[in-house]
């Protein structure tokens, strides 16, 4: 089976946002709650490089370490998902997350979580696969449907890559050779252990 | 700020050096954008940037410290928890093989004296459940998973600390309010002076014979008075800043909160459980202070002598019990 | 591990319906459409209108267990012309799909692309007709608001004639949509009918037309991929344009290619680029002239290309000249270093491409601008060839079709401009007689005088009728009849707000009530009609690099609302029956709609084209006939993604086509004209989508021949320059012979003469290609352009300047009149450099990439909306600590021209983007109008998710001397903590 992973290309990408609203779109993802984000580092400066960030699908994911319920689970593509009808909203995820993944709607008593709701690597969740029930929950599982996460297909420069990571380490490779230049993959230090070797 | 404090709180009181020492976020403007030149740079803090959603938590690209966090929560604070917890309980019973029930000095006397008015116990044990209930809602969210969830399964699991959650949510206000009332009812019985010196020179009574001299409160009560109010506001503090999600820190304040409440906690846990050993099983004629509130004179001399003294002096003599009522009042 | 469960325990914890409500503005679909049914019951109830016309979006996730339709269309925001694929089920828009196919997008979109869907949810949407009745909105329906608004009308036509309605059209109409529209004002009997280009790109059309021929793009998004070195300038199309990044961005990695940002502003473009060059708004020709000093300099230039190709350029030399390196770094802040290092890049390191946008446009000088941008192309030899070329990058989906079929005050459509010859070229096409036509206007001079722009409307509503110094026609505006437009586009809202209040009757025909419903204190006389997206109807839109595109109705229009086709036909109906009324013979829906095909009170969009096809001959609109554009979106995939061509594998019917035909696609469609996918292409044979330089201006003067030397398309017969085709001219060479006999007969039906784009029989255009000849002519594009106020673009300080020290040595242009108009130019910055000292900031705006335009629909889709959430002003970190102002802390800012006391209210973004002394917005804000909240204003329920104030609260007078474009770039503002 292959092993999942998002690969974001810095030198591409450029803050156009599709990501994000591709991901509410084919999620249905409400107002407040973003999977997906685009953060700019070093703003209005040389150097400056936005990147995209969602959930990594981490290898040993913290989120499933320290989840006090056990409501993670990772599927045999190596995607991290969790199950939202064990998860008590608790946000220890969130304290653990490197990436800042982790979202809960507002709901509980002083303002406090409900439930957490994350990327999905566009996999659905524990429900039925492609059923009505599994969409309402967790969104649209295009996996199932033999397609990639929508946000990076429909990413504007396609710095945003999604699928097996040997695949598309592949494919930064070849463009970093090509380009002769390379911010590295981000966010693969942290959630993969490994970078992608040049 | 409240950070530095809180950390400085932490260490001070708790004197846990162990605590991971927590790299602000300053961030550094690195002149390259790749992810290890930057963390390089930052020696490991947050990779922080401008976002254009108002969840500025999200501007956080990477939090290396997430990763301490898990190491903590997941090491850390399984071992404290542990050795604290059943540390204590195994060392109390260790103590009850040994030393046994400690007895009241020449029997029970039949007359009682008020130790606690019906206001104090009250609220000991308004705190007294709260705390039992915390307690028990917080280690069942670090050792739940490994020793309630193969019993119970998934589901039950997670119903069971769902509404351990919401109990821990809702019982930190009567809890808090109940600790203010300590403080204010019991403080000026607990301040620390030079009987207490001498009564733990020697070693409160518990090892040897020959009980020192105590006022109302011994030092060693008065020692899990000023535990219970510090700790308990160390715990409460955190515990707001985690209830309140983002409104009073980020996330590294949130996960310092968290280091403090749990560590705070548990080692509160196990002064509350060598506490709840004293009062009960480990010596006879404790209980009634928290529960009638009248205690045994003998029990009271034995213990209290200095507040005995006081009070009889005050002429608040104390009262026969009530099957000697018949005696003289009607 | 856990493992899938049964359905049976769904739905316990609903994520969608948990979320309902809890948060602003944050309904999910389920959660809005079980509101938006109990609306509609109470609303229909109130108005007694029966329910069943209200056509609710019901929807629900995809079923996977029923089948789904693929539709095709193309996104309805930027110029790219990205492909939408909508995946349909029961008529529910239910999900997107990356449009893998589509040579110009490749499965990818930006924001705003990503979320077009929610168009059709419509939460926000103009739901049905509405009018204000003493300032509450009420409902109405279809036929009662159409017979009110055309009583209106006839009343303005018979009081004040017809050049007192000002028809403003959209840059979101089909090509369709907007031919109509240009047709249905001239039927009126005005010129006074505009759309967005007035304000983005008009001074980009007049500038490069003036040079080499045609207003647009010559090269293509794709084309880029070729080149070597790159410069934007004035532009952002990291925000604006972000699918055109993936080529800009593939070309510089594959190429290895320079990528040269030029700006005042680091913008998220700049950030990839190889070499930054930060200016002073409004020095772009010194930049331009510092740039050529240092080609001519160092002979970098491109010798046989001048020689052979331009026309003028030594006086370019001898303004250039003065453009020494110390002066540019004196003016414009640039050092000369840079200067020099960018000069030999782009005139060495060849391909070179110039790409820009509205930085350049928005300008006193925006034409001058242009005419210098092209200059540099010229000099460089850098127009004509694959990885060259001045790559514009229009606005809207549909700017550039709507500027082609003349929603200008102008042109008729496709340039024919206003004379007698276009009027009769239009009437032969229409099938209606000329003088009829006459008979329509004032008069035959007003028909000939261009209306008015569409950034002056409010002038021309309060100024007095005077010939000499106010306004030059019958009567002041009386009427405002807008399609697709927002009203916080232009500069001077404070201006615009008395003007909309002085109009007897505003139409709004939109999707969104915009803000033209709400900025002024009208109440009465307003209407709103809801008109649906492009994306419940159908017909073609031209993206910026021409490319023809049809796209197909992905649902049925939600509401009550309906095409614009339809909404015409039912307007001119109601007009007519309004005339009648009042005892008047002038009629339009008849004669309109005469040659279309109308079903159900629709004219359908094919028949529009194939009248297009007939008449849109100067421009090449003629080969795109219905059948071959839908035949281009199914096979989308046989095109090649750099030369956009159809490939070997391609079926038939469209092999060696380019990419949506774009025009000029010359003749007939069967002649099956591939389509022009480089303009001036000398390497190709026109018959295959070469071409030269168009002979617009004659064949020579003073002396000097301005057609081209020893330059032609490949396989010409002819082998110098040629003048443009007339029946005069064919019969000189003897090959007026070829003509077939019915070709002869059509020329001969429409009185024996006709030039090359007059000829409805096309024969000219055909026999010259058969001799591999441009019907257009072949010759030199014009460094010198003498028709224009600036022959040679010189450089003129802006307005509104902190460099009140330059004024002297670079004015502005002295007062004149255009546009039936007045122009201010030196008397308003001799008043601005009094007050220079109390504004001491730059502002400038630009785009976001969430919104789009005036931002009404963009900041209706909560998708979008949630990623701006407040209006703000970008603050250099200097100026800013100098005003104790915070990063996202209030501010306020105020400009010179604003009302006394008044500011503007918004959030502070303290950020190096901008320079010391700049301030940058964007300009996509409304709702918000010098501190007044006016979402109370919007029909309950059609209320912007996110308002804030708008930029043109602040900006102030400016307009270029050619187009009246505004000046939106640079003006000056105060800024203090709020």
């Amino acid at each position: 089976m292959a092993r999942m992973k998002f690969l974001l290309d810095s030198d591409r990408c450029i803050e156009c946002n599709a990501c994000v609203t591709a991901c509410k779109n084919e999620n249905e993802v409400p107002w407040g709650i973003n999977r997906r984000r685009v953060v700019t580092l070093n703003d209005g400066k040389a150097g400056e490089r936005s990147v995209s960030m969602a959930c990594m699908h981490c290898t040993d994911a913290p989120c499933a370490a320290v989840c006090p319920v056990s409501c993670f689970y990772t599927t045999a593509d190596a995607v991290v998902l969790h199950d939202k009808d064990l998860c008590i909203g608790c946000g220890y995820c969130f304290y653990a997350c490197p990436f800042a993944a982790p979202q809960y709607p507002r709901l509980g008593n002083f303002g406090s979580r409900g439930k957490m709701d994350k990327c999905t690597f566009c996999a659905g969740g524990p429900q039925e696969d492609l059923s009505e029930a599994e969409y309402i929950q967790y969104g649209a599982n295009r996996l199932a449907e033999g397609k990639l996460p929508l946000c990076a297909e429909m990413c504007s420069t396609k710095a945003l890559l999604a699928g097996d990571g040997e695949v598309i380490a592949q494919i930064y490779r070849e463009r970093v050779q090509k380009r002769g230049y390379g911010s590295g993959a981000w966010g693969w230090l942290t959630a993969y252990r490994e970078s992608v070797a040049i | 700020m409240m950070i530095r404090i809180l950390a400085l709180l932490a260490i001070l009181v708790l004197g846990l050096g162990a605590v991971p020492a927590m790299a602000q976020g300053t961030t550094a403007s690195p002149s390259l954008a790749d992810e290890r030149a930057v963390q390089a740079l930052l020696r490991g803090e947050t990779v922080h940037g401008r976002i254009t959603i108002p969840d500025q938590r999200a501007a956080n690209l990477i939090q290396p410290e997430g990763r301490k966090w898990r190491e903590f929560h997941n090491v850390t604070l399984a071992w404290v928890g542990g050795i604290a917890v059943l540390g204590m309980l195994a060392l109390l019973s260790v103590f009850f093989l040994v030393r046994g029930r400690i007895p009241i000095e020449g029997g029970r006397s039949g007359r009682t004296i008020l130790r606690f008015n019906a206001f104090e116990r009250a609220n000991h044990w308004m705190v007294a459940s709260c705390f039992i209930v915390l307690a028990l809602s917080g280690l069942n969210l670090t050792f739940g998973r490994h020793v309630l969830l193969p019993l119970m399964g998934p589901e039950a699991f997670t119903e069971v600390s769902h509404w351990g959650k919401y109990a821990h949510n809702f019982l930190a206000f009567p809890f808090t309010l109940g600790l203010v009332l300590m403080l204010l009812i019991w403080v000026k019985d607990n301040i620390p002076n030079g009987t207490d010196i001498r009564w733990l020179k020697a070693g409160g009574g518990l090892v040897g014979h020959g009980e020192p001299d105590s006022g109302r409160f011994n030092a060693g009560q008065k020692g899990i008075f000023w535990i219970t109010v510090l700790g308990g506001a160390a715990v409460a503090v955190t515990g707001y800043m985690l209830i309140f999600p983002f409104v009073f820190t980020d996330v590294t304040g949130m996960q310092l909160s968290h280091m403090i409440h749990s560590i705070t906690a548990v080692l509160l846990i196990a002064v509350m459980l060598a506490h709840i050993y004293i009062g009960t099983l480990g010596m006879d004629g404790a209980v009634e202070a928290m529960t009638t509130g009248q205690v045994d004179l003998n029990w009271a001399k034995q213990h209290h002598n200095l507040w005995v003294a006081e009070e009889l002096a005050k002429g608040r003599a104390a009262t026969p019990p009530d099957t000697a009522k018949a005696a003289g009042a009607d | 591990m856990l493992i899938k469960r049964s359905e049976a325990r769904a739905g316990r914890q609903r994520l969608a319906a948990a979320y309902a409500g809890l948060s602003s503005g944050g309904l999910d679909r389920r959660a809005f459409l079980k509101q938006a049914g109990v609306t509609g019951v109470g609303l229909s109830a109130l108005g007694a209108i029966p329910l069943t016309t209200m056509r609710p979006a019901a929807a629900g996730p995809v079923n996977h267990a029923e089948p789904v339709t693929r539709v095709k269309n193309i996104c309805t925001h930027c110029s790219v012309g990205c492909t939408v694929t909508a995946e349909v089920q029961n008529g529910v828009w239910v999900g997107q799909e990356p449009s893998w196919d589509s040579p110009i997008n490749r499965g990818t979109h930006c924001a705003k692309g990503a979320s077009v869907r929610e168009i059709v949810h419509g939460q926000r949407r103009t739901k049905y007709p509405m009018k204000l009745v003493g300032g509450q909105w009420q409902r109405m329906s279809w036929d009662a608001a159409l017979t009110e608004i055309a009583d209106k009308l006839m009343a303005v036509r018979q009081a004040s004639g017809p050049d007192s309605v000002f028809w403003l059209g959209s840059a979101k109409f089909s090509n369709e949509g907007s031919y109509l529209y240009r047709k249905m004002a001239a039927f009126w009997g005005t010129n006074s009918v505009d759309h967005q280009a007035r304000i983005c790109h008009s001074t980009t059309v007049a500038g490069v037309a003036n040079t080499w021929g045609y207003g647009a793009m010559t090269n293509s998004y794709n084309d880029i991929r070729n080149a070597k070195t790159m410069i934007i300038m004035g532009g952002n199309p990291a925000e604006a344009h972000p699918v055109s990044l993936q080529h800009v961005l593939s070309g510089k990695e594959q190429n290895r290619a320079n990528l040269i940002v030029i700006d005042p502003r680091f913008t998220r473009t700049a950030a990839h680029a190889t070499e930054y060059v930060r200016i002073r708004p409004g020095t772009d020709i010194p930049i331009i002239w510092g740039l050529l000093w240092h080609i001519f300099q160092n002979n970098w230039e491109d010798k046989d290309f001048i020689r052979q190709r331009v026309y003028g350029m030594d006086e370019v030399r001898a303004e250039v000249a003065k453009w020494t390196p110390a002066e540019v770094e004196r003016v414009a802040g640039v050092p000369e270093a840079q200067m020099r290092k960018v000069a030999e890049l782009f005139a060495t390191q060849k391909p070179s491409t110039l790409i820009w946008c509205m930085g350049a446009t928005q300008k006193t000088v925006g034409t001058a601008n242009v005419r210098a941008y092209s200059i540099l192309l010229l000099a460089t030899g850098n127009v004509g060839s694959a990885g060259a070329g001045a790559n514009i990058f229009r606005g809207h989906c549909n700017v550039q079709g709507a500027t082609d079929f003349g929603l200008d005050v102008t042109s008729l459509p496709a340039y024919y401009g206003l004379d007698a010859n276009a009027w009769r070229h239009w009437s032969r096409v229409w099938g209606v007689s000329y003088e009829s036509m006459v008979a329509r206007f004032d008069s035959q001079t007003m028909m000939e005088t261009p209306g008015i722009p569409t950034t002056r409307y409010f002038d021309a509503v309060t100024m007095p009728v005077n010939a000499q110094t106010g306004l030059a026609q019958r009567d002041n505006l009386k009427a405002m009849v807008v399609f697709g437009h927002g009203g916080n586009t232009v500069t001077r809202m404070p201006e615009a707000v008395k003007g909309l209040e002085k109009l007897d009757l505003l139409v709004v025909a939109d999707p969104h009530p915009t803000s033209f419903a709400v900025m002024s204190e009208r109440k009465d006389n307003t209407y709103l009609l809801p008109i649906c997206s492009q994306f419940e109807t159908e017909g073609t839109r031209t993206s910026s690099n021409r490319s023809i595109q049809w796209g197909f109705k992905v649902v049925n229009p939600i509401f009550e609302s309906k095409d614009d086709y339809e909404a015409m036909y039912r307007l001119c109906g109601a007009i007519d029956a309004a005339a009648a009324k009042r005892n008047m013979t002038f009629r339009m829906q008849a004669e309109i709609f005469a040659p279309l095909e109308v079903i159900d009170n629709r004219p359908t969009p094919e028949s529009i084209l194939r009248e297009i096809n007939r008449g849109a001959i100067s421009t090449g609109y003629t080969g795109q006939s219905p059948e071959r554009m839908k035949l281009h979106m199914q096979h989308q995939d046989k095109f090649d993604l750099v030369t956009l061509r159809a490939r070997d594998d391609a079926p038939e019917s469209i092999r060696g086509d380019f990419y949506g035909l774009p025009w000029p696609c010359w003749g007939k469609p069967e002649w099956r004209h591939p389509g022009t996918h480089i303009l001036y292409n000398t390497n190709l044979h026109v018959k295959q989508g070469g071409g030269t330089f168009r002979a617009r201006f004659g064949v020579e003067r003073n002396g000097v021949s301005l057609l081209a030397d020893g330059s032609y398309s490949q396989g010409s017969e002819l082998t110098d320059g040629y003048p443009e085709f007339t029946t005069a001219v064919m019969a000189r060479l003897g090959w007026d012979a070829e003509l077939t006999a019915a070709e002869k007969a059509s020329i001969q039906a429409q009185g024996g003469s006709a030039s090359w784009a007059t000829d409805l029989s096309m024969g000219i255009i055909r026999v010259t290609m058969d001799h591999g000849v441009m019907a257009y002519g072949n010759a030199k594009a014009r460094a010198n352009a003498w028709n224009l106020p600036d022959p040679i673009p010189v450089h003129r300080e802006p307005i509104y300047t902190p460099r009140t020290d330059l004024i002297a040595q670079y004015p502005t242009l002295p007062d004149r009149r255009a546009f039936r108009l007045p122009h201010l130019g030196q008397s308003v910055q001799n008043r601005a450099k009094d007050l220079a000292p109390n504004f001491p900031i730059i502002l400038t705006s630009g785009r976001l990439v969430e919104y789009e335009g005036g931002g009404e629909e963009t900041r209706s889709n909560p998708w979008l909306a949630e990623l701006q959430q407040d209006m703000f002003v970008e603050i250099n970190p200097r100026d800013a600590s100098a005003r104790n102002i915070r990063d996202g802390s209030w501010v306020l800012v105020n400009g010179p021209e604003m009302p006394q006391g008044k500011a503007t209210r918004m959030k502070a973004l303290v950020t190096e983007r901008v320079g010391p002394g700049v301030a940058f917005m964007p300009f996509h804000f409304a709702g918000w109008f010098m501190q007044e909240d006016q979402r109370s204003k919007y029909p309950q329920g059609a209320d912007p998710i996110v308002l804030g104030e708008s930029v043109n609260a602040i900006t102030t007078y400016g307009y270029d001397p050619v187009t009246f474009m505004q000046e939106a770039k640079v003006t000056l503002c105060q800024i203090r903590a709020a």
